[in-house]
């Protein structure tokens, strides 16, 4: 498979968090994974042990993947070899997400987040 | 299937991206495969009002 070549004069990435990736240069596969769960709190209260993931189905379910019942060939002509970007400015790459600036043949990524809020008092009422 | 492309030329100038944020990809290059998941989530039970109970330890 032919692969081009990517030609990026400048690159700002400011922030790379979460099992995310910035990857200069080729590679064969890339498969990050994030869950998160992130409880905001009224009060500071930390346990340290608390987060299972086995108690929400979300965090366990199984994912869609592709199904592809026949056999599939790709025929590619690059009329050029590469591809160029002059400039590139990212601000964040966050929760298992990828900026790779190169070829690569297989990316499967996956997050879940979730998010709980707990409040001492009704916030509505104050 | 049979697929073919042909790709001619591509320059691009300047690129400013905000974020790729929850298993997305900005790739400069050629690739064949691409799966992405993300599971969000925030139902009822995100929202708790009342005496506090930790979650259940790891």
């Amino acid at each position: 498979m032919t692969r081009r070549t990517s030609v990026v004069d400048y690159s700002r990435v400011i922030n790379v968090s979460l099992s995310s990736i910035f990857h200069i240069g080729d590679s064969v596969q890339v498969t990050p994974v994030a869950w998160a769960i992130a409880v905001q709190r009224q009060l500071q209260l930390f346990y340290g042990d608390e987060g299972n993931f086995l108690q929400f189905p979300m965090f366990t379910m199984e994912l869609p993947q592709p199904t592809i019942q026949e056999p599939i060939t790709v025929n590619r002509y690059n009329a050029s070899s590469f591809i160029k970007v002059n400039r590139i400015h990212v601000t964040s790459v966050a929760a298992g997400s990828v900026h790779q600036i190169g070829s690569t043949n297989y990316i499967n990524s996956e997050s879940r987040i979730k998010h709980i809020r707990q409040f001492h008092r009704d916030p509505n009422m104050e | 299937m049979n697929f073919t492309v042909v790709n001619h030329n591509i320059s691009v100038g300047n690129i400013d991206v905000g974020g790729v944020s929850s298993a997305s990809i900005f790739l400069v290059g050629d690739t064949d495969t691409i799966i992405l998941s993300c599971v969000f989530d925030t139902p009822p039970e995100s929202l708790i009002i009342g005496p506090f109970v930790p979650l259940a330890p790891e």
